[in-house]
């Protein structure tokens, strides 16, 4: 064995995670029928528990054009799209030296704010999101009924319009 | 946290797998041989990204089987000093903590690191464990085994092969990750929002 390029490329978690996925995890339980390897489902099992879960290409991409006038280095920009620190005091152990730099007291916040608005939140942060909304899943609930009877009016208005072709093409 | 590694390596392909697709073949004996293994300084080997190339096929004397040259590169989980990451608490002691990610248990935080003043109560359940409380102003912080708890990684050591085990000792770890906890921001997430 040779290593041949020890650093051949930084990964986030995120695409991590898609590369698993790509390979067929997924939380199945019937995992025997999966090519992936025990090991392999171990770091699935973390990743998706991560900030990872709900990120996409887009909001990282995103993300990373946010962030450009800031001028962080590459591996604190990874740090932060795993991480998804969501406020001030959770971002400043990610960035180094953080006194050296030129900023305002409030950049921290700023920046902790555009992340909040750019990535998907956490597991853990969506939990405490839904305890403090429980008043609107009521009305969410509602919303649902109206959908649901909405979708059954689409349907019939498709079947009219299956009846529609039919006649159609009897003629 | 993750890197990608390029590596090459030889192997000998057993002749009951030639029936199979070569990259296949090759693939899943290369998975066989690194996967969730160790390499020192180059860190845990997590998952094959993709096959380069594959040179050879010579069949070398006295050998009944062919061998192949294959560059490849491979998902590595290799911590960097100053990375913060999210993990779970495995076990505590008078030592310190461990932490653990799942499919990587050998991080450990000393007790010098854990935020000052910290000290050390009785465990509720379990007799061999301590748990350590941080005193905040007048709040008692603990830290339980269901909450994430951030760490800074302050050092990775690829300790060498031991020639001579003793027994009842704990098993070998290759890759051992070092943390600290006291720096603000750190901890259990629930500590900070």
């Amino acid at each position: 064995m040779k290593i041949l390029k020890i650093n051949a490329g930084l990964l986030t978690n995120f695409e991590v995670l898609d590369l698993l996925r790509s390979r067929g995890a997924s939380k199945d339980p019937t995992r025997a029928m999966s090519l992936l390897k025990l090991s392999e489902f171990k770091v699935y099992d973390y990743l998706v528990e991560s900030a990872a879960c709900d990120q996409t290409r887009e909001s990282i991409n995103d993300f990373i054009a946010n962030f450009k006038e800031y001028q962080l280095p590459k591996a604190e920009l990874i740090n932060i799209i795993n991480n998804r620190p969501s406020s001030a005091v959770e971002l400043a152990p990610i960035i180094e030296a953080l006194e050296q730099r030129n900023w305002n007291d409030d950049t921290l916040d700023e920046m902790a704010e555009l992340i909040v608005q750019v990535l998907p939140p956490r597991p853990d942060q969506k939990n405490m999101d839904e305890e403090g909304t429980a008043e609107d899943n009521g009305a969410q609930a509602t919303d649902e009924n109206n959908t649901a009877q909405v979708a059954a009016e689409d349907n019939k208005q498709v079947s009219d319009g299956d009846n529609g072709e039919e006649e159609m093409d009897d003629s | 946290m993750f890197f990608l590694t390029e590596i090459e390596h030889r192997l000998r392909l057993p002749p009951k797998l030639l029936d199979r697709p070569l990259e296949d073949a090759i693939k899943g004996e290369l998975e066989s041989i690194f996967l969730d293994k160790v390499i020192a300084k180059t860190g845990l080997c997590v998952s094959m990204y993709d096959i380069k190339s594959i040179d050879g096929g010579f069949v070398l004397p006295v050998e009944g089987a062919p061998t192949y040259t294959v560059v490849f590169r491979m998902v590595m989980f290799r911590p960097y000093v100053g990375e913060i990451i999210a993990a779970k608490l495995k076990n505590s002691n008078k030592k310190g903590l461990q932490l653990s990610l799942g499919f990587f248990d050998d991080i450990y935080i000393p007790a010098f690191a854990l935020p000052d003043p910290s000290h050390i109560e009785p465990h509720d359940d379990d007799p061999k464990q301590v748990k350590w409380v941080w005193t905040y102003n007048d709040l008692e912080l603990s830290y339980d085994d269901e909450n994430v708890i951030r760490f800074q990684v302050t050092s990775v050591d690829y300790p060498p092969i031991p020639l001579e085990q003793e027994e009842g000792s704990k098993p070998f770890a290759p890759m051992v990750v070092t943390g600290l906890l006291n720096s603000d921001g750190l901890g259990p997430i629930s500590w900070w929002v």
